[in-house]
């Protein structure tokens, strides 16, 4: 009965006819168009855009054969041309590269398909819960039983089954909705353990286990980077007593997926996915600084509405994503993750209600 | 009206929405605060804020509302939000008997992390789905009065009962409020003795944002 619940609320099946833009979500507001840029392409960008293409065929090879070679060979190059976005026609298979997650398929064969088929998780019930929350307006999730929503389930599914610590967590689905937008549900599925489970970088599990451990890490450390980087803006927060869990906690979670315009997010999920997680945090410094000026005049109230609601042009990937490279964190991050642990040792040493208390103490200071 | 009003304030009173995921937390607050309902919401990622400035009897008391995600992993962050909170909405789902068995959970949950003379309020929401109705309002009824706390049934579609759930939740906390023995303070006295988290400032945050935009 539970399960015939899913989603009352839908009105029917039938989606109405809304114009959708470039990548599928329903448009909810008809005069900003954030793609529009792209809508008019003149003759010379468009040969652009496909020069840009070759040279990327060109360095993947045929179904990605060449690419740890030139990787190896050039990788100065790959960094660059990954930094300036990855053509979308090409983006599944070059994030399945990066990501490492094509070996992993190849590694597994049939792991994918006996996870969704055979097993059962203790999670269903909660996964079902969230599938017509996730992206309910893009085209591809908001029919309910259709397609999309049927495969989002068997991505979470099988992951909840595969390690069943993280289990099913709140988020993983808008970061596993996104991938499904480029790739198969079994390739899906392996970014995500390659993610997780760290093929290339270290691994990311602890955004979703017990006690969200690397969430909280990562508060901490965007906090002190806020602190360092912008002092002025670091200072307003704390007097203001706004504290990053207030507003990004989802960049983190959601890698970015769950709330920021499609088309920022997908630039920063190449460089992500190539780069690792320092550039969440440079992104996230990069708004704070785009909007400093802003910031540091708002109250309380208006602080935290601006910190969900950056304007649009602060969102424009081409002005945000160089001032973000132009951040260096690499090694503050490398000595805040150090501060953090030495701080939480202690925490987890004492009982696990003291360590509870202290975490509560630190959000809120 | 609205415009000006907002601006100032006599009280302002921190609240916490909680309760299982999926419950409709988030539809509550966006019908109270901005009198919208989603019928495509995500679910809710950590914690989101949204406030509201009305009349509780006869004073102008500003709602300063946080909404947190319900499942239970997420506690390591929302539990943060408790603390300084002055009233707590703990709401259930009328269809879905797991979310009010879960309710003895939550109250531990208040217990361990608010302060302790926080006031609670029981919601059965989406009374609007009448065939799938699985908690009578007598059993709740009778939970609330055995745990003191007050009780209602709300359905945040229908816009049925919401004002009233945080007009009565508001009256109650002022009324406790407002027996205190006056600090020095003048403004909003409880609040800044609870301490830590309630910050005054002014909001125009709930203004001409469409529901279900892509933030």
């Amino acid at each position: 009965m539970e399960k015939k619940r899913i989603d009352d609320y839908e009105v029917g099946p039938l989606p109405s006819p809304r114009p959708l833009d470039r990548f599928g979500f329903v448009k909810q507001d008809v005069n900003s168009s954030p793609e529009g840029i792209n809508r008019g392409k003149s003759k010379d960008e468009l040969e652009r855009e496909e020069r840009k293409v070759r040279k990327w065929r060109k360095m993947i090879g045929v179904g990605g054969s060449d690419w740890k070679h030139y990787v190896r060979r050039k990788p100065h190059v790959v960094k660059r041309r990954i930094r300036k976005g990855i053509p979308d026609c090409l983006r599944g298979l070059v994030w399945q590269l990066i990501s490492g997650s094509r070996d992993l398929l190849l590694m597994n064969p049939g792991v994918y398909e006996q996870l969704v088929i055979y097993e059962t998780s203790a999670s269903e019930l909660d996964i079902i819960r969230d599938i017509s929350r996730t992206f309910p307006s893009h085209v591809f999730f908001k029919q309910r039983h259709g397609p999309g929503q049927r495969s989002l389930y068997n991505v979470l599914k099988a992951y909840s089954v595969y390690d069943r610590d993280v289990g099913y967590v709140q988020g993983m689905g808008f970061v596993t909705g996104l991938l499904l937008l480029y790739m198969s549900e079994e390739d899906a599925f392996w970014l995500l353990v390659a993610l997780l489970k760290g093929a290339v970088h270290s691994p990311m599990e602890g955004l979703y286990m017990e006690g969200l451990p690397l969430v909280q890490q990562y508060l901490f450390q965007f906090d002190q980077l806020v602190k360092g980087h912008l002092p002025k803006l670091g200072e307003h927060f704390s007097d203001e007593m706004i504290n990053p869990s207030m507003y990004a906690s989802q960049w983190f979670i959601t890698v970015f997926a769950y709330s920021f315009p499609f088309h920022l997010a997908l630039r920063i999920w190449d460089v992500f996915l190539f780069e690792g997680v320092k550039i969440v945090f440079k992104v996230g410094l990069a708004l704070l600084k785009y909007c400093h000026d802003e910031l540091v005049k708002l109250p309380f109230e208006k602080l935290i509405h601006a910190l969900r609601n950056f304007p649009e042009h602060a969102m424009d990937p081409d002005t945000l994503l160089p001032m973000a490279y132009s951040i260096k964190v690499a090694k503050r991050l490398e000595e805040l993750k150090e501060e953090y642990e030495k701080r939480n040792g202690k925490a987890l040493k004492s009982a696990d209600s003291t360590a509870k208390q202290n975490h509560s103490e630190g959000v809120s200071s | 009206m609205a415009r000006r009003a907002e601006e100032e304030y006599d009280y302002l009173f921190k609240v916490v929405l909680i309760g299982d995921s999926g419950v409709g937390k988030s539809n509550l607050l966006s019908r109270f605060t901005r009198n919208e309902f989603c019928l495509e919401s995500k679910s809710t990622i950590g914690v989101e804020f949204a406030t509201r400035t009305l009349q509780v009897e006869g004073r102008t008391v500003k709602a300063q509302i946080w909404d947190t995600a319900g499942q239970e992993r997420y506690r390591a962050i929302t539990s943060a939000y408790y603390r300084g909170a002055l009233g707590a909405l703990l709401v259930y789902d009328v269809t879905k008997p797991t979310t009010f068995d879960n309710v003895s959970r939550w109250l531990k949950e208040l217990r361990d992390h608010a302060d302790s003379n926080i006031v609670i309020m029981l919601i059965g929401n989406k009374t609007d789905l009448k065939h799938l109705r699985a908690v009578a309002t007598e059993d709740a009824q009778s939970y609330a009065e055995k745990e003191g706390l007050s009780f209602i049934e709300t359905s945040a579609l229908e816009a049925t009962n919401v004002e009233k759930a945080f007009q009565t939740i508001l009256s109650e906390i002022y009324r406790i409020i407002s027996k205190k023995p006056l600090s020095s303070e003048d403004a909003a006295p409880a609040n800044i003795k609870e301490g830590k988290t309630i910050v005054v400032g002014e909001s125009e945050a709930n203004t001409k944002k469409a529901c279900c935009s892509s933030s």
